[in-house]
C-alpha cells in the first residue's frame, strides 16, 4: 500500500540527498567528472579567512529562525484561540488568516516589496502621516532582515488550522470543571490548553524550523538578492549562488550538509527542552 | 497491491522514456537569449527572417529576461547536458565556460565560411571571444558605455548638451545644476544623473585617470590612481548628491527615473535603446563619457556561441552565420539593440540613421578606438561580483572608498590564486 510512496521518497528525496552528501566531498563544476577532495570544501566554507559569506549567511538564517518561528507559532496559537468560537464573521476571519498562505511565493514577495517601498509604499506613507520615522526597510541593512520576519509572520494559515483542530479536540468538560473549581482564564490556559496542545505546538515548531531555514529562498531572491551588503544573504540563497551561478557544486553541497546539521541541532535543542512536556506521570 | 505496483511501474517507464527524448528526432535549433521585451522582438525578427530563407531549419527561441537568471539557466542546462544549441553570452562571462569546453570553437567554421571573414569584424570584440587566439564565439555587437541625456531637461535649464571631450568637472557642474527639488518639499524630484554603482560603470573612469582594474595577480583598485577615480565616482552620491541614495534607488531605479523624465543623464550601453525608443514624453540623445586625463570607455559585447553539447551543430552554425551576416546584423541593428560588430553594417545607414533614435548613434563608432575591455579570466564573474558589492558599500556611504577597495582586493585575491 505504501510502497509507491516509499519508492518516491527514496528516489526523489533520499537518493538526491545521498548524492548531495557525496558531492560535498568533491570538486565538481557540473561539466567535468567529480574529483574527491575529502574535507576541503568544509574547510573553505567554514574557515575561509577572507570571505565570510557562510558565517554571515548562517547568522542571518539563525536570526530569521529565532525571531520568525516563535512569532509564527504564537500568532497561530493566539488567532486559533480567538477564533475557536461561533459567531458572525468568524468564518470570514478564519479565511482571512489562511489566505496569505495560499498566495504564490513570487506574488507574495512582490506585494511586500510594494508595502515596504521606502518612498512610495503604504507603510512609510502611513508612518509619515503619523509623524513617525520612516526606515529605509529593504534599503537599510539594520531593517532589511526584519522585513522578512514580518512577512513570515503573516503566512501562518497551516499552523492556525492545525491548532484550531487541536483546540476543538479538547473536551469542553475540562474547562467547565476548571471553572467550577474556580480556575481563572490564565489557569485554564496554563493547566489545560497548553499541555493538551503541547504535541501540536511541538510539531509546528519543529516543522517551522525546517521550513524557515529553506523556504525563505524565493522572497530573498526576488526582494533583495542578499543586499544591502549581505545583510539579507540567507543560506538557501548562498547555496543557490555557489552551486548554480559559480558552478561550485562541492562547496554548495557542503553548505547544504551544514545547513542540515544546524537544523538538526536546533531541533535537538528544542526536543531536549520540551521533550517531556505534556506527559503525565502516574505514581 | 499488485495492480498498484504495475501501474506505478508503467508510470516510471513512461516518465523515463520521455525524459530520454525517444521522441521526434528532427528537433529545432534552440536559440537562447536574454533581454527586455523590446530586445526580444529584435531576435524574433532575426529568427523570422532566417526561417524565411531556410525553410528546412526550424528555430526555437528561448527568452530569459534577466541576465542573472539567464546565466543560472545556462549553467543548469550545461550541467544537465542539454543546453540550447546557440546561446548569447557576454564576454565577461564567456571565459569561465569556454575554458570548460562548453562551446564549440567557431574559428574553423569561420575560416570555411564564404559569408563571414575575421577582418570584417571589430578586432576588439573578436579578441574578447577568442581563447589562445582561436575564435570560440562570434560577437554580435561592439557596444560601449555612453551618456544618455534628456534634451528637454537640458533645454529647460538652459544648459548645453554634453559633447565629445566634456570634462569630469563639466559633468559634475552640469549634473548639479540639473538636480532639483522642484516642489520645495525637501526631497529631490529630479536627479542630475543616474548610474549603477558597479565595476563596469567605474572602470572607464579608472582607465581615464591612468589606472587599471587589475594585474595578473590581483585587483589594483586600492592603488592611488584607482582610488582617486573611484572616489570621484563615489562622490557623485556621497558628496555632490547628484544621483539617488540607497533609499531613493531602492524605491525607484535610476533607469526608471530616466525613462519617466526625472533624471537628466543616465550611463548605460546600447542595450537599452529599444526600450528608450518607446519613450514619447521627451527627447533624448547620446554623448561620449566625460573625459578625465584621457578618453576611455568600456567594451560591452555579446556573442553567439555554439554549445559543444549541441546535436544540431551544422544547422546551428547556419543560423549563427546568418545572424552575423550583413543581413542578420542589419535586422537586429534596426531595432536599436546593437552596435553591429560587422564594420560595414556599423558604418551603414542601418545603424547610423539619424532619423532613428539616438540621433547621434555615431558616438558608439567614434569611441571604438578608445574602448578597453576587462580581463579574460575563468572566474572573472565572481571577482566582479565582489567588486560590485564593495563599490556599492562605498557609493551609499556605508564605508570609505579605501576600506571598500581594500576589502575588494583582499577578498578577490584567492580567486586570482585559483587561476595560477
Amino acid at each position: 500500500m505504501l510502497m509507491p510512496y516509499l519508492l518516491g521518497a527514496v528516489v526523489l528525496v533520499g537518493l538526491p540527498a545521498l548524492l548531495s552528501l557525496i558531492l560535498a566531498f568533491t570538486r565538481y563544476d557540473g561539466m567535468s567528472a567529480p574529483v574527491w577532495v575529502g574535507w576541503f570544501n568544509f574547510r573553505i566554507v567554514l574557515a575561509n579567512p577572507v570571505d565570510l559569506l557562510f558565517p554571515i549567511s548562517l547568522y542571518n538564517t539563525l536570526y530569521f529562525i529565532i525571531l520568525a518561528v516563535p512569532m509564527r507559532v504564537l500568532s497561530a496559537l493566539a488567532l486559533a484561540m480567538w477564533l475557536n468560537r461561533r459567531g458572525r464573521g468568524v468564518g470570514l476571519y478564519r479565511t482571512a488568516v489562511y489566505l496569505p498562505t495560499i498566495i504564490p511565493d513570487v506574488a507574495y514577495a512582490l506585494i511586500w516589496m510594494w508595502i515596504f517601498n521606502p518612498l512610495y509604499g503604504p507603510l512609510n506613507l502611513i508612518l509619515t502621516a503619523l509623524g513617525l520615522p520612516t526606515p529605509g526597510w529593504l534599503a537599510d541593512a539594520e531593517f532589511a532582515k526584519l522585513v522578512f520576519v514580518v512577512m513570515a509572520a503573516f503566512q501562518i494559515g497551516e499552523g492556525f488550522v492545525v491548532l484550531l483542530a487541536g483546540l476543538q479536540n479538547i473536551p469542553p468538560e475540562y474547562y467547565a470543571a476548571a471553572a467550577v473549581d474556580g480556575g481563572s482564564t490564565w489557569q485554564q490556559f496554563r493547566y489545560i490548553t497548553l499541555p493538551l496542545l503541547a504535541p501540536w505546538l511541538l510539531l509546528l515548531t519543529l516543522r517551522d524550523i525546517i521550513l524557515s531555514s529553506q523556504n525563505i529562498f524565493t522572497a530573498n531572491f526576488i526582494m533583495t538578492n542578499g543586499d544591502p551588503y549581505y545583510s539579507t544573504l540567507f543560506l538557501p540563497l548562498l547555496i543557490y549562488e555557489e552551486a548554480f551561478d559559480r558552478m561550485h557544486f562541492g562547496p554548495g553541497s557542503a553548505m547544504t550538509v551544514l545547513l542540515g546539521i544546524v537544523t538538526a541541532a536546533l531541533i535537538g535543542f528544542i526536543l531536549s527542552i520540551v521533550g517531556n512536556w505534556g506527559e503525565t506521570h502516574v505514581d | 497491491m499488485r495492480n498498484q505496483l504495475i501501474n506505478f511501474g508503467l508510470l516510471m517507464i513512461v516518465l523515463f522514456t520521455s525524459a530520454c527524448g525517444l521522441g521526434n528526432t528532427s528537433d529545432p535549433v534552440t536559440f537562447m537569449v536574454f533581454g527586455e521585451p523590446a530586445e526580444l522582438k529584435a531576435y524574433q525578427d532575426l529568427v523570422d527572417a532566417f526561417q524565411k530563407q531556410n525553410t528546412d531549419i526550424a528555430i526555437e527561441l528561448i527568452h530569459i529576461p534577466s541576465q542573472g537568471d539567464y546565466r543560472k539557466r545556462l549553467a543548469a542546462d550545461l550541467v544537465g547536458g542539454e543546453p540550447a544549441d546557440v546561446v548569447l553570452i557576454n564576454y565577461r562571462r564567456f571565459s569561465g565556460l569556454a575554458l570548460k569546453n562548453a562551446f564549440e570553437p567557431l574559428g574553423p567554421y569561420l575560416e570555411k565560411s564564404s559569408e563571414l571573414k575575421y577582418n570584417d569584424f571589430y578586432a576588439l570584440s573578436m579578441r574578447a571571444f577568442s581563447i589562445n587566439e582561436q575564435v570560440v564565439c562570434i560577437p554580435q555587437n561592439s557596444s560601449s558605455l555612453v551618456t544618455y541625456y534628456n534634451k528637454d531637461l537640458f533645454d529647460a535649464a538652459d544648459l548645453p548638451y554634453p559633447i565629445a571631450g566634456w570634462a569630469w568637472d563639466d559633468f559634475i557642474s552640469t549634473a548639479k545644476a540639473l538636480t532639483l527639488d522642484t516642489d520645495q518639499d525637501g526631497r529631490i524630484d529630479q536627479y542630475g544623473a543616474g548610474v549603477e554603482p558597479i565595476l563596469i560603470r567605474v572602470a572607464p573612469f579608472i582607465w581615464q585617470n591612468g589606472g587599471k582594474v587589475s594585474s595578473e595577480r590581483a585587483l589594483t583598485l586600492a592603488d592611488p590612481l584607482e582610488l582617486e577615480a573611484v572616489q570621484w565616482f563615489v562622490d557623485w552620491q556621497v558628496k555632490h548628491h547628484i544621483v539617488p541614495d540607497a533609499v531613493e534607488e531602492k524605491a525607484e531605479s535610476s533607469e526608471s527615473r530616466f525613462i519617466n523624465g526625472r533624471t537628466a543623464i543616465y550611463f548605460n550601453s546600447r542595450r537599452f535603446v529599444p526600450t528608450f525608443r518607446e519613450i514619447t514624453t521627451f527627447d533624448w540623445d547620446v554623448a561620449p563619457l566625460p573625459v578625465g586625463r584621457s578618453e576611455f570607455t568600456i567594451l560591452h559585447s555579446d556573442a553567439y556561441c555554439l554549445t559543444s553539447a549541441s546535436q544540431n551543430k551544422e544547422s546551428a552554425w547556419t543560423f549563427i552565420e546568418f545572424a552575423n551576416s550583413a543581413t542578420g546584423q542589419k535586422i537586429v541593428a534596426q531595432s536599436g539593440r546593437t552596435v553591429p560588430s560587422l564594420i560595414q553594417v556599423a558604418e551603414s545607414e542601418s545603424f547610423l540613421d539619424p532619423n532613428a533614435k539616438p540621433e547621434h548613434s555615431s558616438v558608439f563608432i567614434d569611441v571604438i578606438p578608445f574602448t578597453l575591455r576587462l580581463p579574460q579570466q575563468a572566474n572573472w564573474a565572481d571577482i566582479e561580483e565582489i567588486c560590485d558589492e564593495e563599490l556599492q558599500r562605498a557609493f551609499y556611504g556605508n564605508a570609505t572608498v579605501m576600506e571598500a577597495m581594500q576589502s575588494a582586493v583582499s577578498r578577490a585575491l584567492p580567486l586570482f590564486t585559483e587561476n595560477e
